[in-house]
Parts: structure tokens; sequence; C-alpha cells
């Protein structure tokens, strides 16, 4: 391990390591402690111009509540989730089998393939926005959460066929070729082979692509119309008025919208840190 | 997880939900509005005031009730909404949206994306009860829209502060000299003014234009057929930049929103805002009683103009059920109905036969607008918005950098010619 | 059928496990894009007929000021940008221990990557505020006023590449952490024996078997820095008069507020080939790495 792990036995060494660390890790985290802080503000706090000091009035529960009765903060909820689950899913499964074939089967023009996935993905995502609006109307699709899965499937998926082509590609080449000298085909070799090595890397990318997808904000709002379909990082922008910005309800609001990519990493870690040393580390 | 990855399968099934779900969806959105003509309406709404929302939610319950219909609300963030509308009039649009009026309206109405509801005038006999709004929504002499709150532009400040300090209100240039050298050595800034959205500066620019070249010359620059280098724009950046050098203007503006800046007045930091009355919104509940204007000091001498710009509600040129988006508007423009929506925000009303408010601020602004000879809407609602955006840059660099004055008027006639092709 | 099927099906299964990426991918990014180049050929306001103009927004382009504003600022982005990997490092190895309790601290250090971009954004604003911001409350403890960052024509991109930075070193560090699990613990060992230690081992040993993490940091951090956004849009929107703009934010403001889409992708365009030289370079040292292995 590097840097040298700090000996159980040094107690005096490892508390003064802590105590440094936590010591960096808040002065980390200030600007999140603001958002914490200011969304327990009451507004004639914010109105006073106490952003950064501990706040001389309180509004937390009003805060939360106004998140959730100025806006159908609940359904956005619920939208982003039906738009970023299967999102993330369909994600994962094109760019696995993409990323599986570019690294086991090159054929004529995979490079061009594998280049188109990664300069596709590096376009800046606003100029994209009138052809894809036509396209959606096209496919009827214009106001749906399926515009949105789609259009984040397809956008996903050139960052993810990287990510999981390099990962194959670093699996040991033992595995395949014993694989096909028992006769394998791709798809047992996928199924047997592929499937079982790559999942630390699928959760890794799984939390990464949750992470985008969620807090895609641009694309909702240039595909969708009807509070029964927006996310909720559009509900989150519902609340900045049109000439005033409650800053407090925002906070919390940007705290609620938090949660579950937070959660998810928490809950994930172990899994990220892995899938991550096994994939795109390697390359 | 491991059996989202069986192959084929997956992959057909996926293919399948796709295709199923687009046919199920394109079947919606043709086949659906043949059953739902007569009762189904969908209203995009661009206000974020909490109140001013209810009170629209009345009004659709009230109207529901009334007409049997089924009413839709889908409210917007008020800035994304500006993008979403050029994607919804083109690819799905609502029955009903909430816009702005004069050449805001005009930019899709050019376009053929905004219904003339001019049958809709006749009809209820908007006419006599409007006044001079109309002129906000008609082009060529037909109708595109409802005016809605009008906003009055002028000089905000707060009368116990300018009594405490013994200031008093500008109503000439030399007044408003007098005052700004008051204003800096009781330690306050004479305006508490805020660029970093940029508009602030052309309504800065439009309050001196008014008072020193008057509405025609106004206009005829917002329609591009006026040159930016025209010598008669001399004297409005001369008198400008006599304010900038004097140190008038709120040190450090581009780092301030309107509604960082606008507390000032309460803190005693700064004593007069140009802005319309929605300041209000950033003043201390305690001290929202002493809230006042005058109109911005007399420069030239002649009739008054100001700014005064109205919101207004549409009916899309796409709209799927446009005879019950007419029945919505003439509900909802009933004086009642109108007074109830209008009341929360408190703005103007574009009606003449209101009640009157309970809000002073409103009251005053209708007093004051008797004055008013003529009115613009505002610098980028007049003119074009390739235009606007690059007058909004340019007079915010003139505020900070008043030395590079003829580099950005170059500037901006070079847009100017571009963009009217002249 | 069946002999046809096993003398094929080398090939057509893995084009039917491809072709579903490559057509969605194709019809959704690639067609859209390339059709944003075409419309960069045109006059258009994104509702009416598109007029052809040929090069004329670019010739347009290269005169305009702004165009060169917005790509020294591009630059300044990417200079700045990377500091995000060392930085991502120097975290990485500080919280690199196996101690009760670095788990969580190793989430919260996390934390900034997974905040929406807008968070990030206004937070950031609070700091440079005048008068209340955290800036101005640390300089007046001092007794000093501080520089109102976000006005000031010349510093204001900076200011905002340093809140940009706050999430990229976060992303760095993740990678970094997992470099650091998959370290050689026989390289460590013979490192140690020969008596390196600290920087020597970092330099000689360590950083030598992170070349693929720093790799993909460097190239997510350069598209990253090119492809700036929303942190301007949020932060300044381009201003104090479109000093702190970029590329993507020009584009975005010619064509959404002045509705000249052509000019818009015109700017797209020149801005996917800035990138493209990225890419080429990424894909030259992909291609070269696995060469060395085969």
């Amino acid at each position: 391990m590097y840097p040298r792990p700090i000996p159980q036995t040094a107690v005096g060494l490892r508390r003064a390591y802590m105590v440094l660390v936590i010591a960096i890790l808040v002065l980390w985290l200030a600007p999140l402690f603001a958002i914490l802080l200011t969304s327990a503000r009451s507004t004639s706090d914010i109105a006073a111009g106490n952003l950064w000091g501990w706040p001389t009035q309180f509004g937390l529960i009003d805060n939360y509540v106004g998140v959730f009765t100025q806006t159908p903060m609940a359904r956005f909820f619920a939208n982003s989730l039906l738009i970023t689950v299967p999102a993330v899913v369909f994600v994962l499964a094109l760019s696995t089998l993409a990323g599986f074939v570019l690294s086991k089967y090159p054929f004529r023009g995979s490079m061009l393939v594998f280049a188109i996935f990664i300069g596709g993905n590096f376009l800046p995502a606003q100029i994209m926005m009138i052809p894809v609006r036509d396209l959606m109307v096209r496919l009827g699709l214009y106001d749906t959460t399926w515009a949105l899965i789609v259009f984040h499937t397809a956008f996903q998926t050139g960052f993810a066929t990287l990510f999981m082509r390099n990962f194959i590609a670093a699996l040991p080449k033992e595995l395949f070729e014993a694989a096909r000298a028992e006769g394998a085909s791709p798809t047992q070799i996928l199924i047997h082979v592929v499937l079982p090595l790559v999942r630390p890397a699928l959760a890794a990318l799984a939390i990464l692509l949750f992470t985008f997808i969620w807090n895609d904000y641009f694309w909702a709002v240039v595909l969708t119309l009807s509070d029964t379909v927006k996310p909720v990082t559009a509900g989150l922008a519902n609340l900045r008025g049109q000439y005033v910005s409650a800053w407090n309800v925002i906070s919390a609001a940007t705290v609620i919208v938090a949660v579950p990519p937070v959660a998810m990493f928490f809950l994930m870690q172990r899994h990220f840190i892995a899938g991550l040393t096994m994939g795109a580390v390697k390359g | 997880m491991h059996s989202l990855f069986g192959g084929a399968t997956t992959r057909r099934a996926f293919l399948k939900t796709v295709g199923g779900g687009a046919a199920a969806l394109a079947v919606g959105g043709i086949a659906m509005p043949a059953i739902a003509q007569s009762n189904n309406l969908t209203i995009v709404f661009n206000g974020n005031n909490e109140n001013q929302t209810n009170a629209l939610k009345a009004i659709i319950a009230a109207f529901e009730q009334q007409s049997g219909a089924t009413v839709t609300l889908n409210q917007m963030d008020h800035e994304a909404h500006k993008t979403a509308i050029r994607n919804y009039l083109v690819a799905g649009a609502p029955d009903i949206c909430f816009w702005f009026s004069g050449n805001r309206m005009k930019a899709f109405v050019d376009r053929g994306l905004f219904d003339d509801i001019s049958d809709l005038f006749v009809q209820e006999n908007y006419q006599s009860v409007l006044g001079g709004t109309i002129n906000a929504v008609t082009v060529n002499g037909k109708q595109y829209g409802l005016p809605l709150a009008g906003t009055l532009w002028g000089n905000f400040y707060l009368k116990n502060v300018f009594e405490e300090k013994g200031l008093v209100a500008p109503t000439t240039w030399d007044e408003l000299l007098t005052y700004g050298e008051a204003a800096k050595s009781a330690g306050m800034a004479p305006f508490a003014f805020a660029s970093k959205e940029l508009w602030p500066c052309a309504g800065f620019f439009d309050a001196l234009n008014l008072r020193i070249n008057g509405l025609e010359s106004h206009i005829a620059l917002m329609d591009g057929k006026m040159s930016y280098l025209d010598p008669a724009l001399t004297a409005v950046f001369d008198r400008w930049e006599e304010l900038i050098k004097g140190g008038f203007f709120l040190e450090n503006h581009s780092s301030y929103g309107w509604q960082e800046a606008a507390p000032l007045l309460a803190q005693r930091k700064a004593g007069i805002m140009n802005l319309g009355n929605f300041i209000k919104y950033a003043i201390p509940e305690a001290d929202l009683p002493h809230l006042t204007f005058v109109p911005f000091p007399k420069i030239a001498d002649i009739p008054r103009f100001d700014d005064f710009s109205t919101d207004s509600v549409h009916i899309p040129a796409n709209a799927k059920n446009k005879e019950l988006g007419r029945q919505f508007l003439a509900f909802f423009y009933q004086p009642e109905n109108l007074a109830a929506y209008l009341a929360p925000a408190g703005n103007v009303p574009p009606r003449n036969d209101l009640p009157p408010s309970s809000d002073p601020l409103v009251n005053a602004a209708v007093e004051s607008l008797k004055q008013v000879q003529g009115t613009a809407q505002y610098y980028d609602r007049d003119t074009d918005p390739d235009m606007a955006q690059a007058g909004l840059n340019g007079f915010q660099e003139f505020m900070v950098r008043p030395e590079r004055r003829q580099d950005i008027l170059n500037r901006l006639e070079q847009t100017r010619t571009r963009i009217f092709k002249v | 059928m069946s002999n046809v099927w096993r003398r094929h099906r080398g090939w057509i299964t893995p084009a039917i496990f491809i072709l579903p990426a490559i057509v969605l991918f194709g019809v959704v990014i690639v067609a859209s894009s390339l059709q944003s180049v075409w419309i960069s050929l045109h006059e258009w306001d994104g509702f009416g007929p598109m007029q052809w103009i040929g090069l004329g927004n670019y010739e347009e382009l290269f005169a305009d000021p702004q165009f060169y504003t917005s790509l020294k600022n591009n630059v300044i982005w990417l200079v700045i940008f990377m500091l995000a990997p060392p930085l991502g490092l120097g975290i990485a190895l500080l919280v690199n221990q196996q101690i009760k309790g670095m788990r969580i601290v190793k989430s919260l250090f996390f934390v900034p990557l997974v905040l929406a971009s807008v968070a990030v954004g206004v937070v950031f604003t609070w700091v440079y505020t005048p008068q209340f911001g955290l800036l101005a409350l640390l300089f007046s403890a001092f007794g000093a006023s501080a520089p109102a960052l976000l006005s000031d024509e010349n510093l204001v991109t900076f200011a905002v590449v340093f809140a940009a930075l706050w999430p990229q070193i976060a992303f760095c560090m993740v990678l970094y952490l997992a470099g650091l699990n998959s370290l050689s613990e026989d390289l460590i060992g013979a490192g140690r024996v020969d008596g390196a230690r600290g920087w020597n081992m970092l330099r000689h040993v360590v950083l030598p078997q992170l070349t693929q993490v720093s790799f993909i940091a460097i190239a997510i951090t350069a598209i990253g820095a090119l492809r700036s956004f929303d942190m301007i849009s949020v932060m300044t929107q381009g201003g104090p008069f479109g000093s702190s703009s970029v590329l993507a934010y020009q584009m975005y403001e010619q064509s959404i507020f002045s509705y000249r889409f052509g000019y818009g992708a015109a700017i797209a365009t020149i801005l996917f080939l800035i990138m493209l030289v990225f890419i080429v370079w990424y894909l030259n040292r992909i291609m070269r790495a696995e060469d060395r292995s085969a």
C-alpha cells in the first residue's frame, strides 16, 4: 500500500492524522455547509444578507415543506426516477455489448466506430438542441419521459462504451482464449466470462451515469413541457421566481435533489472504487 | 442485474418497449385531440408567485365547473420557459401560454406561431376597456394576445430613509445632481444599481433616452431605423457618463443581482433604485409601507414618456383546442377574475374597469400613468432579441468602462446593420 | 441452415450485439451533430426557412472580438483545470488509509461531484458576493476589502474556474483512489527494500504505475474544461459584458437569446474541432498502449 499505512500501534500519530484529515474535510465541504445552513434560514435572514453566519432565525421546516408545496416535487421526484433508472439500465446494457464487441471482435472500421462514440460524447450538448428536438417530435416522443430516456441513453452510451471497452480489453486474455478453445460462442463468452467479471465496472459506471442523468437540467427544459413528465431539476428551477429567488427554499430543494446520488454512492462505495480500480483506471 | 444481460431477449424486449412506447404516444398525440376537442385544455404558466399561482388555480377550477372542461396547468420556471417556448410552439403547443407583449410577442407573430384573436376582442368588446395597452398586443391592426400585468418603471426609494438622511427625491436633472452629492456625503450610493442580470442597464438607457430624445426617436432606434452613432444619442451618453464618473452607481454593480442590491435601500447603503414595482419583493416587510417612487427626473423640455412593460397571454397557432382556449380567455379576463389574478403581484391592471387596488403602490402607478404621454415596453422587449443581447452587453460595458464608449457604439451600430440589413 | 449459422455466428452475433448502440448513437447523436454542421452554413432563427450563406458565419466569427475572448477563456479553463489531477492525487494520497471511519471520509470528499452544478455555482456566488460573501467576510476580518471578483473582467474567469475545480478535483480524487488500490504490492515492497520513501517512492515507483489513471484524469479534465457551461450560466452568464464567456456559452447565448442558430452552430463546430485534438491524442494513446501489450 502507498502511502505506508499508519500502524495501529501509533495511537498518537493516528489521532493527529484524523484531526488533519477532518480539518481538511471541513474546509473542503465548507460550501456544502453553506447550502445546509441556508436551507435552514428564514427569509428575513436572507434579505439581511446573512449567507455565511449562523442563522439568526430558523425556517427549516417551512423551507423543506415549501419545496413540496410550492412545486409538485414528489411528482418530479418520481419522474426523475422513471427517467434515470431505465436510462442507466439501457446504457449499461448497450455499452457492455458494444464494449465487448469493440474489444474482442475488432472488425474493419471498429476503431472508427469507437472514435465516433468518444467524439460524439465530447460534443457540447447545446448544439444538438434543435435537431434532437425535431427528432423527438418526429418519433412522437416530445414531452414524454421516453424523450429523455432515449436521449440520455444515446448520449451516455458514448462515454459508457469507452469505459466498458477499456475494462473488457484489460481482462486476462487467457480466459477468452480458453473459452474459444472450448468452442464457446460469443453469446456464451459474454454470459459466462464477461458478465461475471464486469459487475464491479457496471456498479461504478452505474453511479456515474446515475449522477450525470439525474443532474441534467438542460435537456429537461428542451424536451419536456408537462408537469407529469418533468424531472426534479426542472422542479428545482421552478423555485426560482420571476423576480425573486428564495435561496433558502432553493437550498432545501438542492439538498433534497442531492439525496439520491449521494445515498447511492454511500451504499455502493465499495463497488465503486473496486469497479474503477479494475476498469477505467487500467484502460 | 445479471439477468438484464440475457442477450437477444433483452434487446428485443428493449426495442419492443421503445417501439411500443413510441407507437402508443404517437397515437396519443394524433388521435386524442379528436376526442378531446371539446373538453381538454392545456395551459403553460411561467409565473412563480405562489399567491398568483393559487389565484390562477382558483380561476381554472371555476372555469372547469362552469364549462365542464378539464384543464391541465403546467408551471414552468420563468427563465427556462424562455427556452422552452421556442421548442413547444413548434413541437407540441399547449392551448394557452403566458408570454410578453411588444416585440417579444411580435417575434412569434411574424413566424405565424400565435393565433390571431381579434375575433375575441370584437366579441368581448375589449377595445372599450383597454385603452392604450391594446397597442402592446396589436400587430398590423390585429390582436394576438390579452395584455396582463403592467409594470411602470421609476425611481424607487424609502420615505423614512430619505427623511432620516435629509434627502429629497429628484425630479429634475439639477436636483438629481444635488441629491447625488447629498447621498454620497451621507455615506450612501445614490443609485442601488445591479447589472449582473444585464437588463437594468437598459432600463437606465431607456429612461435617459426617453427624457432626452422622446418616444418617437426611441422607437426608431428600437426598430433599427436610427443609427447608434446618431448625434442625438451623444447627449444621452454624456449625461450617463456624468453620473458614472460622479460615482452615482453602486460600486461593483456587475456583481449584484437586483435582488441583492434592493435590500441596500433598507440598509441605508443606497438611496434610489431605478426599477419596476416588483422591487417590493426585496424590501423587508417592516419598510414596505415607506416604499414609494418618483418618475425619472425631467431633462429635456418634452412630454413625459416612460417604460411600461406588459406581460400577456396567448393562444399558440398550433394549439389543439382554440375554441375552448378562447372561452377560457374570455372567462379569465372577466374583471373579477383578472383582479384576483393581478392582486398578488401588485401590477398595474390593463383594464380600466377594475376596482381600485388595495396596494398603494399600484394606485400610485395608475395615477402616475395618467401623466405619461406615451409608453415604451422596455429595451429588450422593444428591439430585436439579437440586438437586445448586444445592447445589454454594450450598456453594461459602458457603465464599467465609459472610456470605451466609441468602440461600444461602433460595435452596436455594426450589429444593427447586420440585423436590420440597412 | 444450422451449418450456415455455425460458420457465420463468429461475426453475426457480435454484429447483432453492437448494432443497437450504433443505431441509437448514430440516429440521435451523430445525425444531430452533422445536422448542426449543416446548420452552421445557414442563417437560421430556429423557426423559419434556412438561408444558405456558405461560410458566412465562420467569416463573421473570425472577425468577432467576443470569439477571441471566449477562446482565451477556454484556454484559461484548460490550464487551470489541469490543477485538478495533481490536487485530486494529493487528496487521494491523504485519505488512502485503512482506519475506522475512513470510508465515510472518502465518501464525503466525493460529494461535490454528485451535487448539481447549479448548486455549486450558486454557493460559489455566495463566496464571491461583495459585502456579504465569504471572501468579503474573511477580508474584512483583516480590515481589508475583498476584490469583487465577479465584476472584474480580468479576474472573473479565474473565479469561475476555481469554483468548477471543486467537483473536478473530487472526480480526479476518486480515479486516483482507485488507482492507488491497484498498485502492485511487489513493486512497492521492492521499493521499500531499496530504501525508497516519500517523494522518491512517489516519483519513481508509484507514479509510473498510475500513468493510465493520470491519462484518463487528464482527458476527462480537458474535456470538462472545454465543455464548461453550467457554472458560467449560473455564476456570471458570461458577464461582465462577455468577459467570462467561453465557446460553449457563447454558442448557447447566440442560439437561445439572439435566435442565431446558424452562428451558434458555427461556434460549436469550431469547438468540436478543438476537442478533436484531444480525442485524436486520446485514441492514439489507447492504440499505442494496446499495440505494446499485444
